[in-house]
């Protein structure tokens, strides 16, 4: 019997596991602990923050259509509601679309900070060009969200779970001061040209340090910094030199070209569903602006937003080469080609126009499904044409010098088939206010331009100032500061 | 139940089933006697007289007496009485007979399992329900878990749409977490992870479910209930006995949605288009007719079968069961593009090694093949038939130049064609269990339990264009993706049994064990662009052409782990005092290094008062026992390592030089170092009793289930934590507590009325009052989809049940612009009310209709549930019905795409077109309106009462049979989901992702089917 009770305890404690049985990593994982510790770690975690920029298509799709150059379009006077209703200047806190935005460009905002914040991990040779590059990212985001939203919260390193009850939204001054301060600081470390084709360079960042500069109207510091990326002569105008046709520009020909200064990456080797918009290696935007039920040459099909207004196309007189460049007259093509399109939401405030934003319309290409979120065609986000503009501004506004804006105003319109303007003063401004507006349409850049130059409410139906010059605060965000952050005025 | 009831009860039936058949023949002599309980000497009314061999009886009167006439001389009587085992009487030379019947003691002893053990049934201290062989055996469902729907309490089954090889949603009282509230299964001792439809019915010999802290010998894993499983085994001394069972079916859809024709369709359309000023797209109305009805095109009936060979047996000292079967199933929709196949195989050995040693071994081997369709929401295939324009004819795969009907629904049944997919498992589990009985009351036992699965997937996507924009387009390539999951897990037991009786008076079983659960396994998967011929047939990677970005590979793998020690005390004193005591202990990887552990307690009490001296020695009152219990259990069902920071985000780019892809690095789901156990703490108070003789049976309960530190996964969060980005998601936290109570009622009665004829009815019945009592750090968690673009329209909020839906409260409709301008603006939800459309009421008062409005509009919980089972025996006859019934619960309309031109439910037909038309459904326009916003306009009663199965089988005994060998031999019809009593509109009331916030959505799932079946079970 002995003999059997010493089985029994050797059984037992052969078979008992200690508790760190369970104590286990993760198969195959990689751990946020043991990272940033070679070179390589942080040139893959930049690519997360580039990912980001990816999902800006949002920003841009519904920066025109806040504007007045567009109609929501869609399927249907209820087709994604959230942009049917900033279409309308109806909308609300509640609104998953404004919710995308702050959402998109936070997770850039937080992408770049977790670069940031372990920048002192190691030294390498490089390395203050990756970080300068991730403080460009997060500048480049935290520019939009103040567009959107004004006061923001703003943080050094990553946002934790409870900084939302704790952390403010910062002043407006307070997020130009960071912004402007990463950009400086990016500005210092950046090469003049990129390490590879689509990431960030010096001029990129001096471009965007000098809008950030026209929007909080520090004049002179604008034209200081546009100045320099004009100065560079590593830009011009496309279609202005050897065998480029202007009519090109929106082609992927013309992609990472001459006029490019910050260009998002897209590609359509990649599917993609709905399920994760801000997931898709396509620009998202154009498959949402595409012909409805489109059959015919050069064109894919796409869902139809974004639909340029009778208005903006008479904006463009017969000769502006730029008006059928950036505009399709989807009739007279279709009579032209014997393309065949249906027509979706047939609202008169928000429906079918008979144009499309040809700028970002999907071209015929091998793109993988769901076709329509996979297009591939690159996001000018800072294009040349708009640096000369905003320097044109910045130095007439400033009381600069007009002599140089006109110059600059002047290889826009000679580059779209019109003659000089001889405009001096307001009637610069003039000048250029709609030069913007025809040279940018369909670019996501008109809404913002009206708000600073206090002409929204003269232009945008159902825009009520001051109110309308910021979005909600969305509704969820309100929520979840539990009081610490309180709602734009007037929603 | 009196017994002046339940004799009145008896004459109905008696008079309903029996007089025609009582045969007397005039013959030999008159015998009579009386019959009685063995133990009182009370008179057993009506038992059964018949003459062995014969068709001749009769059945004893209120007094136990009867009288046979016409009895040959050699005769031998057999009296039965249910509840009492049976009798033979040899017929000597008397006339009178005095016979006394004993109780069944086996009846009264049923032995069930209560996990590392078993317990007899009176002594059972906690809450359990019993399915047993016969029953499943009846049902035999393909899916055995919809064998526990209706006829047991506390138990919900709902199953994930009607489509072939769908698997069932299991819940225990109540849904009381969150996330995932499915039971533990156990099967002989092991875990069974992994679906219950790959178990072939006919193989299990019993299903035990826990309900309360009974489960807690489960620990970590028993909050949401254990389901034990028992297979059959062989039978000790007993000759090879073959059973083989085979049924075929034929199944339908159960119902098809009221839709508008041709002609209504278009007049409709036009109308809706001239309310918003535009012109009619469908001028030529006349000569549209019906059109093509989508839902008589894409249902069809479509065939079931199923066999199953078994064959049982032992010697003296061993035991074996081998059976094999084979399910084949198509669906109702797309007939063999959406089918399930089942081959299973098992083998059971029971062998005494020694005097003192037991071996047990299990294996068993399923192999499954399931085909299936887009049968989901927006996009599938029942999807597109009812938004499908009638007016299209079925034969137009390419929708170009017809009426725009947005980019989702394209032709069903092009759809169905272009619909290639399979998936096949096979799956080996199995069990070894050694028992060694090494001491006088003591015992040993250690087992090894086992799954392996391989499943492989193999997804084909041909170039087809359904039409201009169609998301399902794929213009340029086709694609191939083969996925090869290898899950494994294993589960080692190994604990020491001392039992025993001490001065007659203590009855001990202590247990004390220890159980290693691991799970691991791998994911790998590939596509590829290209394939030849733009045909299934060449669907490989092998021969794809796909190259650089359109081939693909991934893969995963895990590991998760749990350690358990566990000590149980069962302690009986005087056989009427009942304490079990019960303490478990669990590290399981899934939680960080700081709570690791957790301990898992649990007592109940019994008291069988019926044994007591003082209790009154009622004749008709058989056994009364109280019981109680409480205890504490855990819910460890969250995905694994959220307490690490994984860096599993997508980080993709585009390189601008070659257009290729760049991947990088990113933080995957936010995680949570604190995360720890959500915890159950279960109360159970009820009692047990049995009452004329055993033929009532009355179990009655009462419970309240507190689950506490609920793990909220994915909690919304500001989306400043950058949550949004691909591959990431919010953390899991411990931040909720919810209360589910209710009442509990099993009634089964039995009764025997003559030797042919005899029946057993059970009702059961069970009430659920949830309730979210806590959550922490912030007031509500949303959850759940409607429409495109909305907000959530569930809800998890204090004081609320959990997942109620939060919408819009309707009054009608505007009849004239008065009633519009006299009302609080509704601008806010997207556009200004006209006359016609649905006026929401102005819950806050503050003259604004915005998303401050929303109110609880009802919730998917039903209030109470209950089952009615009825099984009849008359001579070779025998009849089955089982019925289910769910009353209160809601249901919300979600399959109606808001498009305008889609086709509408026939309910449009009612639509307001001028002041005093309708109440009730709004104006019909394509211009835009609030009239979709999510409220009360979409949510329906969805109570309801479905027959659940009727048979009727007839059992052939005769000579000829039993010369060729065949002991029995059962043909039978059986009709499944006969009908189901409903006001929803929908297809089926049950239609539920089975989510706990989010729940209760129809998104157009796939009607379970009517089945009718004709079968064949024979023994020999």
């Amino acid at each position: 019997m002995k003999k059997i009770y010493l089985l029994l305890l050797i059984l037992l404690v052969a078979a008992s596991c200690k508790d760190d049985f369970v104590d286990v990593v993760p198969p195959y994982s990689i751990n946020s602990e043991t990272f940033f510790e070679t070179p390589e770690d942080y040139e893959l975690a930049l690519v997360g923050a580039y990912d980001m920029l990816q999902a800006t298509y949002v920003n841009v799709l519904m920066g025109e259509i806040a504007s007045d150059n567009v109609n929501a379009g869609g399927e249907s006077p209820t087709d994604v509601i959230g942009w049917q209703q900033v279409d309308r200047m109806i909308h609300t806190a509640v609104n998953s679309n404004i919710q995308d935005l702050w959402n998109f460009n936070f997770a850039g905002v937080q992408r770049a900070s977790w670069m940031l914040e372990n920048e002192d991990n190691i030294d390498f040779d490089g390395k203050d060009q990756i970080i300068a590059e991730a403080r460009f990212l997060r500048a480049y985001f935290n520019f939009e969200l103040l567009k959107w939203f004004g006061p923001i919260p703003i943080k050094e390193s990553q946002f934790e779970l409870g900084d939302e009850l704790r952390i403010p939204r910062s002043s407006v001054d307070e997020v130009y001061d960071f912004i402007i301060s990463e950009l400086l600081d990016a500005i210092e470390n950046l090469n003049v040209s990129s390490v590879q084709t689509g990431r960030v360079n010096q001029m990129a960042a001096r471009s965007l340090l000098g809008k950030v500069h026209l929007y909080r109207e520090n004049f002179q510091e604008a034209a200081n910094q546009l100045n320099e990326v004009i100065n560079s002569g590593i830009y011009h105008l496309y279609g202005t030199q050897g065998v480029e046709r202007y009519e090109d520009l929106f082609e992927f020909l013309a992609e990472n070209g001459p006029e490019s200064v910050f260009e998002i990456q897209y590609t359509g080797v990649q599917g993609a569903s709905f399920d994760c918009l801000q997931c898709s290696e396509g620009n998202v935007m154009v498959g949402f602006s595409g012909i409805r039920g489109y059959t015919g040459p050069v064109f894919e099909s796409g869902f139809g937003f974004g639909l340029p207004r009778e208005s903006v196309y008479n904006a463009f007189s017969e000769d502006d080469l730029r008006r059928d460049v950036s505009i399709l007259d989807i009739e007279a093509w279709a009579a032209e080609t014997g393309a065949s399109f249906t027509i979706g939401n047939q609202d008169q405030n928000t429906g079918h126009t008979g144009y499309y934003n040809r700028k970002y319309l999907p071209r015929i290409n091998n793109n993988q499904p769901d076709a329509n979120l996979t297009q591939p065609n690159n996001n000018r986000a800072i294009r040349y044409a708009d640096v000369l503009l905003m320097a044109a501004e910045a130095l007439n506004r400033g009381g600069i010098d007009d002599e140089m804006a006109r110059t600059y105003v002047n290889m826009v319109r000679n580059r779209a088939g019109l003659s000089d303007t001889n405009a001096s003063g307001s009637d610069l401004l003039e000048v250029i206010i709609n030069e913007r507006r025809l040279e940018l349409v369909g670019e996501g850049h008109r809404f913002f331009d009206l708000v600073r130059w206090n002409k929204a409410e003269e232009y945008i139906d159902g825009f009520t100032a001051p109110k309308n010059n910021l979005f909600p605060i969305p509704f969820e965000e309100i929520g979840f500061s539990q009081g610490n952050w309180e709602q734009n005025p007037g929603y | 139940m009196s017994k002046i009831a339940a004799v009145m009860l008896r004459y109905l039936l008696i008079s309903l089933f029996l007089f025609p058949s009582i045969l007397i023949l005039a013959q030999d002599r008159t015998i009579s006697g009386v019959i009685q309980d063995a133990l009182d000497q009370e008179p057993l009314s009506f038992a059964n007289v018949s003459i062995k061999g014969t068709t001749v009886g009769t059945i004893a009167d209120l007094d136990g007496n009867f009288t046979l006439q016409n009895v040959p001389e050699d005769a031998v009587l057999v009296v039965s009485y249910i509840g009492y085992v049976s009798q033979e009487v040899e017929i000597s030379d008397d006339d009178f007979y005095e016979i006394y019947l004993s109780a069944d003691a086996q009846m009264l002893a049923d032995v069930v399992v209560i996990g590392y053990g078993r317990e007899s049934r009176r002594n059972v201290t906690g809450s359990i329900s019993i399915l047993d062989s016969e029953a499943i055996e009846r049902i035999d469902p393909p899916n055995v878990a919809q064998a526990l729907q209706g006829t047991v309490s506390g138990v919900n089954v709902t199953q994930q749409g009607g489509s072939p090889g769908s698997e069932s949603n299991i819940r225990i009282r109540g849904i009381s977490t969150n996330g995932n509230n499915a039971p533990l299964i156990i099967v002989d001792g092991f875990q069974f992870e992994g679906g219950l439809n790959s178990i072939n019915s006919q193989d299990i010999a019993s299903m035990t479910v826990l309900k309360d802290a009974q489960a807690a010998i489960y620990g970590a894993a028993a909050s949401n209930g254990v389901i034990l499983i028992t297979t059959k085994s062989g039978e000790r001394n007993q000759e090879a006995q073959f059973t083989y069972q085979t049924y075929f079916g034929l199944q339908e859809t159960s119902r098809k949605l009221p839709l508008l024709n041709a002609t209504e369709y278009a007049l409709l359309l036009n109308e809706s288009y001239a309310n918003a000023g535009l012109e009619s797209p469908i001028t030529q109305v006349t000569g549209l007719g019906r059109g093509t009805d989508w839902q008589d095109e894409v249902f069809s009936r479509a065939p079931i079968m199923s066999h199953n060979l078994a064959v049982r047996g032992g010697s003296e000292t061993t035991s074996y069961s081998i059976s094999g079967s084979i399910l084949d199933q198509e669906g109702i929709v797309g007939r063999s593009k959406s089918s399930f196949d089942r081959k299973t195989a098992s083998i059971a050995l029971d062998s005494d090694l020694r005097d003192n040693l037991n071996v047990n071994a299990r294996l068993f081997y399923f192999s499954t093949r399931n085909r299936s369709l887009n049968s989901f929401g927006l996009g599938s295939v029942l999807f597109n038939s009812l938004n499908m324009a009638p007016t299209i004819d079925k034969g137009v795969d390419d929708l170009t130049g017809e009426i725009n009907l947005g980019n989702e629904v394209v032709n069903p049944l092009t759809q169905i064609r272009n619909t290639h997919n399979e998936s096949r498992t096979n799956r080996l589990s199995g069990t070894v269990q050694l028992k060694f009985d090494y001491a006088p009351n003591l015992d040993i036992q250690a087992r090894m339990g086992f799954n392996s699965a391989l499943t492989q997937n193999r997804d084909f996507f041909p170039v087809f264009n359904y039409g201009p924009g169609k998301v399902f387009n794929r213009l340029e390539d086709n694609m191939v993706t083969l996925g090869k999951i290898n899950d494994n897990d294993y589960t080692f037991d190994l604990f020491n049994t001392y039992r025993n009786i001490i001065n007659d008076r203590h009855d001990i079983i202590f247990t004390l064990g220890m159980t290693v659960f691991r799970q691991y396994g791998e994911g790998l998967f590939g596509s590829s662009t290209g394939v030849p011929a733009n045909s299934f047939d060449f669907a490989d990677l092998s021969v794809a052409t796909g190259s650089g970005d359109n081939r693909t590979a991934d893969s995963y793998a895990y590991d998760v782990r749990r350690l358990s020690y566990f000590g149980r005390l069962q302690y009986i004193l005087d056989d009427r005092y009942l304490m079990t005591g019960i303490l478990r202990r669990d590290a399981s990887t899934r939680f960080g290094p700081n709570n690791r552990v957790g301990y898992f307690p649990s007592l109940s009490l019994g008291w069988v008062m019926s044994e007591e001296s003082f209790f009154p020695r009622l004749d008709y009152l058989d056994f009364l026992k109280f019981r109680g219990s409480y205890g504490v259990m855990g819910n460890d069902r969250i995905p694994d390592f959220l307490y690490l920071s994984l860096l599993s985000g997508q980080a993709t780019y585009v390189s601008g030089d070659d257009n290729s892809l760049i991947n990088g690095i990113a933080i995957g789901p936010l995680s949570n170092p604190n995360i720890k156990w959500e915890e159950s703490r279960k109360l159970d108070v009820g009692f047990d009793i049995r009452f004329s003789n055993n033929k009532f049976n009355f179990v009655l309960d009462y419970y309240i289930n507190n689950t506490r530190n609920l793990l909220v996964s994915d909690i919304p969060i500001s989306g400043i934590m950058g949550v949004s980005a691909p591959g990431s998601s919010s953390p899991t936290v411990n931040a909720g507590s919810v209360r589910n109570q209710g009442f509990e009622l099993e009634f089964l009665y039995r009764e025997s009325l003559s030797e042919n004829l005899n029946f057993t009815m059970g009702l059961n019945f069970s009430t659920i009052k949830n309730e979210v009592t806590a959550i922490d750090g912030r007031d509500v968690l949303e959850g759940g989809q409607f429409g495109v673009g909305q907000l959530p329209p569930s809800r998890m909020e204090v004081g609320q049940p959990i997942g109620y839906f939060y919408g819009y409260k309707t009054d009608g409709i505007f009849q004239n612009m008065d009633e519009v301008n006299g009302h609080a603006s509704q601008v806010a939800l997207g556009a200004p009310a006209q006359p016609g459309d649905i006026r929401y009421v102005d819950v806050n008062g503050d003259g604004v209709i915005d998303e401050n409005d929303r109110v609880y509009l009802g919730d998917p919980i039903p209030d109470f549930t209950f089952g009615f089972n009825l099984e009849v025996n008359y001579g070779n006859w025998d009849f089955t019905g089982y019925l289910f019934g769910s009353v209160g619960n809601d249901i919300v309309r979600n399959f109606e795409r808001d498009q305008p031109n889609v086709n509408q439910m026939s309910y449009k037909l009612d639509r307001w077109t001028g002041e005093g038309t309708s109440n009730r459904v709004p104006r019909t326009t394509v211009s835009a309106t609030t009239n979709s916003v999510f409220s009360d306009f979409f949510m329906e009663d969805g109570s309801f009462v479905r027959i659940q199965s009727l048979g009727l089988g007839y059992n052939f005994q005769n000579n000829l049979m039993e010369r060729a060998g065949i002991n029995q031999l059962r043909v039978y019809a059986k009709v499944d989901n006969v009908y189901t009593f409903t006001k929803y509109s929908g297809y089926d009331p049950t239609a539920s992702t089975g989510v706990p916030i989010g729940g209760g959505i129809d998104f157009g799932f796939y009607p379970i089917p009517r089945i009718y079946m004709l079968g064949v079970n024979a023994q020999f």
